[in-house]
């Protein structure tokens, strides 16, 4: 793999790498002056507001703006909620995945292509663009403002299934007729010949998925309306939102740091892994 | 690259929830069932105190009812700690009655979580706390009740209604009926910089003229930074804007049915505020999306006049290290001033059964009480919403401490009406892409105002038959 | 490949295991499709009172929808918005594959710089972004003038600015995703091929014209189609940051949607808004589709 970085990237080399690495950084750096901003802002004590021309450091550093927005709102409950709600998609979108993808890795059967791009509609037509009738839907089930009722619209997953199906595609044909020759039933040669080396689809698949709900805003803002149920990041608008008085910039900072920290610092421990997995996931 | 391990960290209990029999790979499952349980027990212990709650009123003959909340914060206070104050001693007096309060966002949220709740399905809260101008939408909708009949009940409950200041009453009637009780309010008000005044030898403003020539001189230009003499927000305008329509004579609106957007005042209005950074350079260009930093600057100093909710008092004092001055707008003429209210009113549901309703009637009513309309003032910043507030010996104290706060009060007695009508949504939408296109200069004052006024009249056709 | 599977019988088994992705798929992606078609015939707003029962009015919603001066905006604004990210995105994404792909100690922390955004909610980045874009406080002026420019303040209350302030954001948020994906490919590309060019004696702009990009074809459409539908699905950072205006200069086809039906509960016009989306997004899937399998052939 080295060989082909040392190719791909020879004329880079031509021009000088130092050269390189300068822009580099610059652009990194660049890049990431919105976070270290907020970073710097949410420690500011708040007398000491933000101003024309004196928007970074302050004088002395305080927790202060952390502890008023945790009061301000049940950040605790939004943390519970979040969680709650991308390990329930995560945990049936896993079996549905699975599932789908091994039989159309594994099977031919009557319907197959339609049924294919039955299901790969829903990654033509995202969730997003459906909240209007899905809102309807939801009503009649009778889930309104519940976590469930974030999580259902995704329980199955078009990504998934064409994911799954293409890393089950690579296991080699003589592992599943070993398998079968071995009296395995279906769901033991899914479990023992097909997942053991699809794990690495499987996570990349699972990253984005938790990634993409942990993010997720506006299907939860319309379908919660308590904060039993409401996540993080539609808890974190009603910050913006402070009506009469100016944002304070500190405060807001601070909001905005403690939605993101769990994922964020996941995401630095597992940032190679969280990055190989995606080169990983069969996308070539 | 095979560390499957950390993968098993990342995903742990739900792959492993996966694996069955056929051979080796089993020993893990017992873990996977302990899992989920911790987080369900956190649901089931808070079901349990709220009905320990409930279970505690044996005494009372009444049978015990909870009722639901709905509430915003809009302003720098905290608002959630002071309710859960009052409700303490609103339950000890009313021990068979249990207040939830749900913090919902801002206004626009509670109205949409109370329209989404009744579009859903479900029960509405008993009662909430929404714009005073939400008023039409709610009625439309059959949101909520009227409370005339509680009013009729009272020992007196004229002198009830009549302690409020009026100009808070403003959008509580419709068809002869009161709607809302005010709860929350504030106004726009025009805060000054005592000491740049004084310094510069300029007398307060009491016209648009005299207005415009102080924001002039007290406009100062440091090279690659302007320390305006006037902010004025203009990214959600019609509030900070109507003043300046009522100073020139007319209102932007004239009942619920029909707007003024193109009288010949109102366009004055506009022009005015055009005029403010066209003509006397004393106002940043162009629609200004400074809400927030507007207020900082001014109590930092940098800026010497900013167009204001009468809310934002207690940041500016606090931050101020000059003397802050408060005032209504100056009217066009000579000695005239304008000012609107604004903020949010209390609504009792329609959809909550009967004895919510009348529960939630007595928490509107035990808020309304003075010590709690003073207390809450002085606690939030909002304006004292009854006389009787005045005459409490906190609120006289406190008056006497910070004196804008009767500024801000008597800003009032110059109010109109805030924006409030058929189809509000719409309309308010039609206002602000019109009056922004004329502050962005796209087209002329009269051009704008006259093509809202025709596209307002449209969206006002199915509401007002 | 595709002989692999030899079973070809009925096999009741299959079904059953596709049956909760199909149903669910059924039930969020085909019949909200199938249910925005029909209400989209019919006059029914919730906050009039006469207006709350359905009334049949035809292709009422949709004549309504194309002769609004104010939908047509929309319409545009959501291709403006489209036009400004995608393009500008990918070709980062492929800028920054091309820096961070070396040997170099600390690389992953370059990496980590142009791809921290993508983990980040758009709420959040909208709102750190939101002050960047606050006039006089200048954080984001202050750098455009380091880069020479000094133009207009005011970015999210200009109206033509609006909405590229949108644009932004969501180029600095998307574009290290799009990297990850140039990486994996460019990782995978063949050493061969540029070990002979290195034999012709190719330089390196040709190398990376002629072999790399061609080669990438395939990852640029991958991330073509995703990039189109985030930029379709994304809203979020509308809200904070504008909310759509001023003067509806940056309200896109979804914010528009919320909007009719969630703010002025008109049914009938967001079923309209509804079926003309998923008309626009089916259009270019399918087109994308067709595109990229008869360039495959």
């Amino acid at each position: 793999m080295n060989a082909k970085n040392h190719n791909s990237t020879r004329f880079l080399k031509k021009l000088g790498s130092g050269v390189i690495t300068f822009i580099t950084a610059g652009m990194a750096l660049f890049w990431s002056i919105p976070i270290v901003w907020a970073l710097i802002a949410s420690f500011r004590p708040a007398n000491d507001a933000i101003n024309r021309g004196d928007v970074w450091f302050s004088s002395s550093l305080s927790v202060e703006n952390y502890i008023r927005a945790w009061s301000l709102a049940p950040f605790g409950q939004y943390y519970i909620n979040t969680v709650i709600i991308v390990l329930m998609i995560l945990a049936v979108q896993l079996v549905t995945i699975v599932l789908a993808g091994f039989v159309f890795a594994n099977y031919k059967f009557f319907g197959k292509r339609w049924l294919f791009f039955f299901i790969l509609l829903q990654m033509m037509i995202p969730t997003s663009a459906l909240l209007a009738p899905n809102f309807a839907t939801i009503r009649w089930l009778g889930i309104f403002d519940t976590r469930l009722a974030i999580a259902i619209p995704y329980f199955g997953s078009a990504f998934g299934t064409f994911l799954m199906r293409q890393a089950f595609l690579e296991v080699p044909r003589d592992l599943v007729d070993a398998g079968i020759m071995d009296g395995c039933t279906w769901w033991q040669l899914i479990l023992n010949v097909y997942l053991p080396p699809s794990v690495p689809a499987l996570v990349a698949f699972g990253l984005s998925s938790a990634t993409w709900h942990w993010n997720e805003f506006l299907w939860p803002l319309i379908i919660t309306n308590s904060d039993k149920s409401r996540p993080l990041t539609a808890g974190l608008v009603r910050f913006t939102q402070l009506g009469e008085i100016g944002a304070q910039w500190a405060l807001l900072s601070a909001a905005t740091l403690m939605v993101i920290a769990p994922l964020f610092i996941m995401f630095l421990i597992f940032q190679k892994r969280f990055i190989q997995s995606f080169l990983h996931s069969g996308l070539k | 690259m095979r560390t499957k391990k950390s993968y098993f960290v990342i995903l742990g209990v739900l792959l492993i929830s996966l694996l069955a029999a056929c051979s080796t790979t089993t020993p893990n499952q017992p873990v996977v069932q302990d899992q989920p349980d911790p987080v369900e027990e956190t649901t089931s212990s808070e079901e349990v105190v709220s009905g320990e709650d409930t279970a505690s009123v044996e005494e009372t003959e009444m049978d015990p009812v909870t009722i639901q909340v709905f509430y915003p914060i809009a302003v720098d206070a905290p608002i959630t700690d002071v309710l859960n104050g009052y409700i303490a001693d609103f339950q000890a007096e009313y021990p068979y009655i249990t207040v939830e309060p749900v913090f919902s966002g801002g206004y626009a949220d509670v109205q949409t979580a109370i329209q989404t709740t009744i579009d859903g399905g479900g029960q509405p809260p008993a009662m909430a706390v929404m714009l005073a101008t939400a008023l039409y939408d709610l009625i439309n909708a059959d949101y909520i009740v009227p409370m005339d009949g509680y009013i009729n009940n009272m020992e007196d409950g004229n002198a009830y209604i009549n302690d409020f200041l009026p100009a808070f009453l403003e959008n509580s009637y419709y068809d002869d009926q009161l709607w809302s009780i005010p709860f929350q309010r504030s106004a726009v008000v025009l805060y000054y910089n005592v000491d740049m005044f004084n310094e510069a030898g300029i007398a307060v403003p009491n016209s648009w003229q005299s207005w415009a020539e102080a924001a002039q001189a007290l406009t100062v230009n440091n090279g690659d930074s302007t320390n305006w003499g006037l902010q004025f927000s203009s990214d959600w305008p019609y509030w900070l804007f109507q003043p300046l329509a009522i100073g020139a004579g007319q209102n932007i609106f004239i009942d619920d049915c029909h707007v003024a957007f193109d009288d010949p005042a109102v366009i004055d209005a506009v022009q005015f505020y055009i005029d403010l950074s066209a003509e006397y350079g004393a106002m940043p260009a162009g629609v200004q999306a400074n809400w927030a930093t507007s207020a900082t600057d001014f109590a930092s100093g940098t800026t010497a006049m900013v167009a204001h909710s009468s809310g934002s008092l207690t940041s500016i004092l606090n931050q101020a290290e000059f003397e802050v001055g408060v005032m209504p707008y100056p009217g066009k003429e000579a000695d005239t001033y304008a000012s609107v209210p604004g903020g949010g009113n209390f609504y009792i549901l329609n959809g909550a059964p009967q004895e919510q309703q009348d529960a939630a009637w007595k928490f509107i009513e035990f808020l309304s009480r003075p010590e709690y309309v003073a207390d809450y003032s002085i606690q939030t910043g909002y304006i004292a919403n009854r006389f009787s507030a005045y005459e409490t010996n906190v609120m006289q104290t406190y008056v006497n401490d910070v004196p804008q706060a009767l500024a801000t009060r008597d800003a009032l007695q110059y109010a109109g009406a805030e924006l409030a009508l058929q189809n509000l949504g719409q309309v308010r939408g039609i206002f602000h892409d019109y009056i922004q296109r004329a502050i962005n200069g796209e087209m002329s004052a009269a051009d704008a105002m006259t093509a809202a006024q025709s596209e307002a009249e449209a969206a006002l056709v199915d509401f007002c038959p | 490949m595709r002989s692999r599977s030899a079973r070809k019988q009925f096999n009741p088994l299959v079904y059953i295991l596709l049956a909760p992705t199909a149903i669910f798929v059924a039930v969020f992606t085909v019949w909200p499709v199938l249910l925005s078609l029909y209400q989209s015939f019919f006059l029914q707003r919730m906050n009039i009172v006469r207006f709350r029962e359905p009334t049949f009015i035809g292709l009422g919603n949709y004549i309504t929808l194309f002769t609004d001066q104010y939908f047509l905006q929309v319409i545009k604004n959501t291709f403006s918005y489209i036009i400004g990210t995608v393009p500008i995105s990918i070709l980062l994404g492929f800028l920054f594959a091309l820096l961070v792909n070396r040997k170099l100690r600390g690389i992953g922390l370059f990496r980590l710089a142009f791809f921290h955004p993508m983990v980040l909610p758009m709420v959040s980045a909208a709102t750190i972004w939101l002050f960047f874009f606050t006039p006089d406080y200048g954080l984001f002026n202050t750098a455009l003038g380091f880069l020479g420019y000094s133009g207009s303040e005011n970015w999210t209350g200009n109206p033509n600015l609006a909405l590229l302030s949108v644009i932004i954001v969501a180029i600095w948020k998307n574009s290290g995703y799009y990297m990850i994906f140039y990486l994996a490919g460019i990782q995978n590309l063949p050493s061969d091929v540029y070990e002979a060019a290195a034999l012709d004696g190719a330089n390196g702009w040709q190398v990376l014209w002629r072999i790399t990009f061609p080669l990438l074809r395939r990852t640029t459409v991958f991330i073509t189609t995703i990039a189109f539908i985030d930029a379709f699905r994304t809203v979020d950072h509308i809200f904070v940051l504008t909310g759509g205006g001023p003067s509806r200069s940056s309200t896109v086809l979804l914010f528009e949607l919320w909007q009719q039906r969630f703010e002025y509960q008109n049914i009938g016009i967001s079923a309209a808004i509804t079926v003309i989306f998923v008309i626009i997004l089916l259009a270019f899937t399918i087109t994308n589709f067709i595109v990229s399998e008869r360039k495959e052939g």
